[in-house]
């Protein structure tokens, strides 16, 4: 344990980079989430077409494989880019922390649209035939009617699509975001005590699982909390 | 209520059940001779599925004493499957094994808890397949069945365990009403041939003509037992004639 | 920016050649895993807490924790331990592909056990009644009546189980295996052309991914065949 001290500094810098881009993610995610369920929801059949390639796509090939095409593509496009100006340019870099975001938005992103296309599915035809016939506008039935509905059936699934999110935050490691994982390797360097190193990041991740585990609950209590006065 | 010289094959004595704070069943007593019929009927919530749920323990009851076929039921009983078999119920869902065939769905309990080999198990699910009268269903899965059809053969499986006593829990209310008759002919030959039966019903026609004794509960407590014909033609208390006058004007 | 058709041609026999080692990952770790999963689910819900809470716990921190930390644990971490470095799991313990196993295994199952466990829930009670009604003992009841029905209700998560793993088999290129993405990773770093490489195999991938979701479609109609509409 004491091969720890010095380092709780730099694991906890690490742990930031991690929520840090958590949430630059989960941002992406939903966005990428709403638009593909607006597609596949869509009587467009070229939206409908694309947004089923990319469900097909982000959820058969491995995250890895993902991140690395990311990381290495951009950094080969950018390059080239950057050397159609100016020939004497050998590399430019893509930064990791973007990369990782994009990729991972992208791959929870194509669950998110399944789960959001679901939900939206879900919403009782009803309650948006009652606002029109009330005299609100589409924008407004969507907004005030059919986002709240959907969001409550969405919940559920979509607090597993945080937690697959906040585990494949360690990944981004790989191409190398200095985060948590990095920080282990660097201090496996110096006490070389690899299982306390690594034990102490999965407790870190452990503990991040756990707040969005119980956050998702208590969302889903105040999602649900007309139903709950009613019995 | 026991005044014959037969024993009685099931009594109840004080039986009271609670689920958390909600007492369903209020100090039950109830004396059930052997080949007596006896039908319950009552409004929703008044305990009656309770009751014979509590008869072959798949509720169990919080105080008082349930004794089923010389067998007292207590929470120290390790052998309840000894009683379940020699209790037959019949569900209101039918509750068919979805994944075996109806021939299956009737030899699966003798071959598991009677040791039945497999050609008795067959010889007795056929016999009880042909009593109910489908017995070309055999091998066809619950899910292409009618529902009275399905019902039937829960009869005929509850029936392939040689049971004592029949216990019927609304067995015709998820039915459509044109299949209602069928399963309850094949009750009414059950009823002649002697079984011990109880069973909670709306179906008045059949308490009037195959019951030996008709119960009326109410909020957890047997308001009123009586013959069919003193039960319906002359109802001592004012909640079972208000029962009565909801239930026979339709 | 080129597309180096070539390459393609090229580079997809020699990635193919990590294909058995995928599939050995695969498969090894689903039948253990899966193994692991029914012992794990019988302790689950044996009702006595001195099964039923280790195995909650053992769940709890696989399920919360991500793979790729479960992996450097095993192979990085645990040669620390002496204990490790003198069991009898040394031998396993000490080689990449014994480590890949062992992670994936302890993982699946994890997952898997809550599969199942879901299924289990998922029986209608009133079968289990009617079971018990009849006098068949709780044993037989979960073997004849809970199982079969569970198995069915289970197989669309357990697919999805599976295509789950084949993208974690990914993972072991991180701890020097030469699996289809190892392979892939060393000819993009000899060749600066992530485009083509991760796109190849990422189409390698998803034709797996295919063949999985067919086999399983196929299972799933035959296990429901009895289970059509009501007449």
């Amino acid at each position: 344990m004491e091969a720890i001290t010095g380092w709780w500094d730099d694991f906890f810098w690490g742990s930031l980079v991690v929520v840090e881009l958590f949430f630059v993610a989960l941002i992406l995610t939903v966005l990428f989430g709403l638009i593909g369920a607006a597609a596949k929801l869509s009587k467009n059949r070229v939206a409908h077409a694309i947004a089923n390639g990319y469900t097909i796509i982000f959820r058969g090939t491995p995250e890895i494989l993902v991140l690395l095409l990311f990381y290495f593509g951009s950094a080969i496009t950018l390059t080239a880019i950057a050397q159609a100006f100016d020939p004497e340019v050998k590399f430019v870099d893509f930064p990791p922390f973007w990369a990782g975001s994009f990729a991972i938005a992208l791959i929870i992103g194509s669950y998110a649209t399944e789960t959001f296309r679901g939900a939206f599915l879900g919403v009782e035809p009803g309650q948006v035939e009652a606002g029109r016939a009330l005299g609100l506008s589409n924008l407004q039935t969507f907004i005030y009617i059919r986002i709240p509905a959907m969001w409550r059936l969405a919940l559920p699934p979509f607090g597993n699509h945080m937690l697959s999110l906040i585990k494949d935050t360690a990944l981004v490691a790989i191409i190398g975001l200095e985060e948590t994982l990095f920080v282990a390797e660097q201090a496996i360097g110096t006490t070389g005590k690899p299982f306390t190193m690594y034990i102490l990041v999965g407790a870190i991740y452990l503990g991040f699982s756990t707040i969005i585990t119980l956050s998702v609950m208590l969302l889903e209590r105040y999602a649900n909390r007309h139903l709950e006065i009613a019995s | 209520m026991n005044d014959s010289g037969q024993a009685s094959i099931i009594q109840l004595e004080n039986v009271d059940k609670y689920f958390g704070d909600f007492q369903a069943l209020k100090n039950i007593s109830l004396s059930v001779k052997k080949g007596e019929r006896i039908v319950v009927c009552g409004p929703s919530g008044s305990g009656k599925s309770t009751l014979i749920r509590c008869i072959n323990r798949l509720e169990e009851h919080s105080k008082g004493k349930i004794i089923v076929n010389g067998h007292e039921l207590t929470s120290a009983v390790k052998d309840i499957d000894a009683v379940r078999r020699e209790v037959g119920m019949v569900f209101q869902s039918f509750n068919l094994f979805p994944h075996l065939t109806v021939i299956k769905n009737l030899m699966l309990a003798p071959k598991l808890a009677r040791k039945s080999s497999k050609s008795e198990a067959y010889e007795v699910a056929m016999k009880y397949l042909e009593r109910v009268k489908i017995p070309e269903q055999a091998d066809k899965y619950p899910s292409q069945l009618s529902g009275g059809q399905q019902q039937r053969v829960a009869i005929a499986r509850a029936l392939c365990m040689n049971p004592q006593i029949m216990l019927f829990d609304e067995p015709t209310s998820a039915l459509d009403p044109e299949m209602i008759s069928e399963v309850l002919d094949v009750m009414t030959d059950l009823a002649q041939e002697g079984m011990t039966m109880i069973v909670v019903t709306h179906e008045m026609g059949f308490a009037r003509s195959v019951a030996d004794n008709v119960i009326f509960m109410d909020s957890g407590e047997i308001v009123e037992m009586n013959p069919p014909k003193e039960f319906f033609d002359n109802p001592k208390s004012e909640r079972t004639k208000l029962f009565l006058s909801q239930i026979l004007t339709h | 920016m080129s597309f180096d058709i070539a390459l393609i041609i090229d580079s997809i026999p020699k990635m193919l050649m990590g294909i058995g080692l995928t599939f050995q990952l695969l498969f090894l770790s689903l039948a253990l895993g899966t193994a692991l999963a029914i012992i794990l689910l019988l302790m689950r819900i044996s009702g006595r807490w001195y099964l039923s809470v280790p195995t909650m716990i053992y769940i709890y921190i696989f399920r919360g924790t991500p793979i790729l930390v479960q992996i450097f644990i095993i192979y990085y971490g645990f040669p620390q331990l002496e204990f490790i470095r003198e069991s009898i799991f040394w031998p396993i313990l000490r080689e990449p592909f014994g480590c890949a196993i062992v992670a994936l295994t302890l993982n699946t199952g994890a997952y898997v056990s809550e599969i199942f466990r879901g299924g289990v829930i998922g029986v209608d009670r009133g079968l289990k009644e009617a079971g018990a009604a009849l006098g068949i003992s709780a044993t037989h009841r979960f073997i004849h009546i809970t199982a079969p029905i569970a198995i069915r209700l289970c197989l669309p998560a357990y697919s999805n189980d599976v295509i789950s793993l084949q993208k974690s088999t990914a993972l072991a290129s991180t701890i020097t295996l030469l699996d289809m993405t190892g392979i892939a990773r060393t000819i993009v770093a000899e060749t600066y052309a992530p485009y083509e490489v991760f796109v190849s195999l990422m189409v390698i991938y998803l034709i797996l991914t295919w063949f999985i979701q067919r086999s399983f479609g196929w299972i799933e109609k035959r296990m429901s065949r009895h289970i059509r509409e009501e007449v």
